[in-house]
């Protein structure tokens, strides 16, 4: 449960009223007046991808001869390309697990830098002429889990979970990720409380793939980033259990930590400790955790970091 | 077979012990074979339509996107209006029935969704204002609104209401080109000094630097002649330019380039490779139960799935052949060179993926060389190796070149190997620049068969890049056909040069 401790920190910092205007705290990305050339690599998650390529867009006004290029097939991609030295850079939409740890730890003798670079809320998707009020994690897991270690029965048809008409009697069809995905991941370790995904689940390669999927389908329910929400699907309230408030999938309620399936998307980086980073790669950071970076961090769908960890982030880097 | 044995006078050929039962119970017709006949040219018209019904829906979807459809101001009945393009509709259902219609309303920084649905029975009135603007952007695009006044320096220069201010509004646009960054991208607004005022829908006015327009379209004042134009620049920005926008915008250039590369680099690869083992094999072997289990070898190598040889040459080009280069002679530079994937190791992976085909045609022209040829030119006094130079090999090549056109074929749609060997999602170093060795097959590149699956299951706004999924699959259709279409006319022009030379 790290994510809950750092969220409560960004949440202490922020305060309850947030707002938008808070990312104009932030810095604007001042160019070191260096000339760099050269290729950044970056290796991981797909639903960071258009994160990165639009990090890589902004970053390219301030150093044309700089190269980033993007390769992004799941957020478990990242370790193995960050060990072997082909990447700069594994953006991650979830943390590292112990063993990809200590894989790094064996290389090179210290851990990798945690980054973390956004908030995202990982939405419960249906068609949009679904009208479900609301899910709790316990639902959410009774719909997705055969395993159901929250303990509750399974949730065949959309009638068991008490809607009427035609929805009563229809199967619930099932859409999620591929298991390289972080996303997957999350999804199953906080949702799912690390319980296992029934066999229906029909597992798509990205995160548009489960939007299209519930969007055909007006029985269907997916999980993705809230990024990638269309006007075809609807990102159902959710609550932590059975009893409890749902709270909409908007950023806010993911900052004030009300949103149950909120998350960071981190970036690793290899960083030897006490030495200075490749001028290319700790300029990108920089330009990443500047207002400039935050800016575009909502046209992928995701919300800024609270100005306070913004800087947090930003202390990293020079230690 | 069936066919030929039994059409015409099918009695001959008949078996002596089978005419009871086909006289017995079925027609003359059966006999004939005429049941086959229908059943084979059903199944050729079938695949036709199939192949047609690809195209059709791959022309419709993909090339309508480009043309300047019409801008809608709709109001709904409790006052809310919106503009924007008609997208799409549908019926909603259960009980009530009606129907409902998707519009882009566009602004995506600005409004909280770049697609709307509005139920039909809600509309009041649907109007198409003269004077609604579609503004492409080089960030945050499309802007749907009016014009309401132009700056420079903070001055009004220009306003709406002035006549012929659309003339002067595009030469500003193209005034402010000069202001882009690097000459390609977009300064703030605080950066800029010409900056345009657009007032959108719901009443705000925004302000865009003009240097950010790429295209201003106001369709529902324009004749079919000026739509034309504007669908010719953009097909022509969609096949020339590089990606914006996460690649939901902007064109596709270096996919193709990346494409037609690693395709050249591939017949380059496989051709001396397929020509020399098929040479070997068919010329030099000796036959034998050996020969015949490599004979077997080669052709289930054909059916072995594509994500194997990616997974191959993930292992031994990348992982051994790679890393060692890199370690002996870039063993100084801080990154991996050719210790990862890049345009040589997918084209030569996709080489090994379809060197089986060019094997077996090739075999198969060598064999069908005239036996009386070969003997002629070795009574002639010419060696073994003479003769399969000047003889043979000239009288295969367009048996081999059928090989080429259906390696070209079978390895311009390959994509799961790629996604092992080097492909990306965007590939910002150019494949071929100014600088030594020009042409860098060791950088990543871009393919158009990954950005199909790349728009189609992880773009941010799937709604805005379908139609452009359908754009690239068509280009990827007819950029396959044009790179097969220059090798069969190769070949024919092989062939017609063989026939001049026999005769």
């Amino acid at each position: 449960m790290r994510f809950t401790f750092s969220l409560a920190a960004a949440a202490l910092f922020a305060g309850a009223a947030f707002a938008a205007d808070d990312v104009k705290k932030i810095p604007k990305y001042q160019p070191t007046g260096e000339k760099l050339r050269g290729t950044l690599d970056s290796v991981g998650s797909d639903t960071m991808n258009n994160l990165m390529t639009y990090w890589a867009e902004g970053f390219a006004k301030h150093y044309p001869d700089v190269q980033v290029q993007i390769e992004g097939k799941g957020s478990s991609t990242a370790p193995p390309a960050l060990i072997e030295g082909v990447s700069e850079f594994g953006p991650m939409s979830r943390t590292m697990k112990n063993e990809e740890l200590d894989e790094f730890e064996k290389r090179y003798g210290y851990k990798p830098t945690r980054l973390r670079t956004c908030l995202d809320a990982l939405a419960v998707f249906v068609n949009k002429d679904n009208p479900i009020e609301s899910l709790s994690l316990d639902q959410v897991d009774a719909i997705f889990s055969k395993t159901r270690n929250r303990g509750m029965n399974s949730v065949e048809t959309w009638g068991d979970l008490g809607m009427r008409g035609d929805f009563a009697s229809a199967k619930i069809s099932l859409f999620g990720r591929n298991s390289a995905s972080g996303t997957y991941g999350f999804f199953k370790s906080n949702a799912l409380k690390k319980g296992d995904y029934k066999d229906e689940v029909k597992e798509q390669p990205g995160s548009a793939g489960v939007v299209q999927g519930v969007s055909k389908d007006r029985f269907a329910v997916g999980y993705s980033g809230i990024g990638y929400k269309t006007s075809d699907v609807r990102a159902v309230p959710l609550a932590s259990k059975t009893g409890k408030t749902a709270y909409e999938a908007n950023l806010e309620n993911v900052v004030n930590e009300d949103y149950p399936l909120g998350r960071f998307l981190n970036l690793y980086v290899n960083k030897a400790p006490g030495k200075p980073m490749d001028p290319m790669i700790r300029e990108f950071l920089k330009f990443v955790f500047s207002r400039e970076g935050q800016e575009v961090v909502v046209k992928a769908g995701y919300l800024p970091l609270p100005s306070e960890v913004c800087l947090e982030e930003l202390q990293k880097l020079r230690s | 077979m069936v066919n030929r044995v039994e059409s015409g006078d099918g009695r001959r050929d008949d078996p002596p012990s089978k005419p009871e039962s086909l006289r017995s119970t079925e027609g003359k017709s059966v006999r004939k074979g005429e049941p086959w006949v229908f059943a084979t040219g059903g199944t050729l018209i079938l695949m036709i339509t199939l192949v047609f019904g690809v195209i059709v829906l791959l022309l419709l979807n993909g090339l309508g996107f480009f043309w300047p459809s019409d801008l809608q101001q709709v109001e709904q009945k409790d006052g809310t209006i919106s503009l924007g393009i008609e997208w799409g509709e549908e019926e909603i259902p259960g009980a009530d029935g009606g129907t409902r219609t998707q519009y882009r309303v566009g602004n995506p920084k600005e409004f909280p969704a770049d697609f709307v649905w509005i139920d039909d029975d809600q509309v009041a009135s649907i109007t198409r204002p003269d004077d609604a603007l579609l503004v492409e952007t080089l960030t945050w695009s499309p802007r749907i609104g009016r014009f309401a006044e132009a700056r420079r320096d903070g001055e009004v220069v220009l306003r709406s209401t002035d006549a012929d201010w659309f003339d002067r509004y595009d030469e500003l646009v193209e005034e402010a080109e000069e202001e882009r960054i690097h000459g390609k991208l977009a300064p703030d607004v605080d950066e800029a000094s010409l900056i345009g005022h657009y007032l959108l829908s719901d009443g705000q006015e925004i302000e865009i630097p003009l240097a950010a327009v790429v295209r201003t379209v106001r369709p529902n004042s324009m004749g079919t002649l000026a739509k034309a134009g504007v669908y010719v620049s953009r097909v022509w920005e969609f096949l020339a330019a590089q990606p914006r926008e996460s690649n939901t915008a902007g064109g596709v250039f270096p996919a193709i380039l990346g494409t037609v590369l690693m395709v050249l680099i591939m017949t380059l690869a496989v051709v001396p490779l397929g020509v020399v083992g098929a040479l070997y094999l068919n010329e030099y072997a000796k036959q034998g139960p050996l020969v015949r289990l490599v004979r077997l070898a080669v052709s289930n190598l054909a059916g072995v799935p594509s994500i194997v040889f990616g997974m191959f040459g993930l292992a031994f080009f990348i992982h051994i052949v790679g890393s060692g280069i890199d370690s002996v002679f870039f063993a100084d530079e801080p990154g991996a060179v050719f210790g990862t994937g890049g345009l040589l190791w997918a084209s030569l992976t996709l080489a090994l993926l379809t060197v089986p085909v060019v094997i077996i045609s090739t075999e198969e022209a060598l064999r069908a060389t005239p036996r009386a040829q070969r003997e002629g030119a070795l009574a002639l006094g010419a060696t073994k190796w003479q003769s399969i130079r000047t003889v043979i090999l000239p009288a295969s090549l367009p048996g081999i070149l059928t090989g080429v056109i259906l390696a070209i074929a079978r390895g311009a749609g390959e994509v799961a190997p790629l996604m092992l060997t080097g492909v990306m999602k965007l590939a910002p170093s150019p494949l071929i620049d100014g600088t030594a060795p020009y042409l860098h097959a060791d950088r990543k590149f871009m393919h158009l068969g990954f950005h199909i699956y790349d728009l189609a299951f992880q773009s941010p706004n799937i709604e805005a890049s379908k139609p452009i999924v359908y754009a690239t699959a068509l280009l990827l259709l007819v950029l396959v056909v044009a790179l097969n279409l220059t090798a069969i006319l190769f070949r024919n022009h092989v062939r017609r040069r063989l026939m001049g030379g026999v005769f």
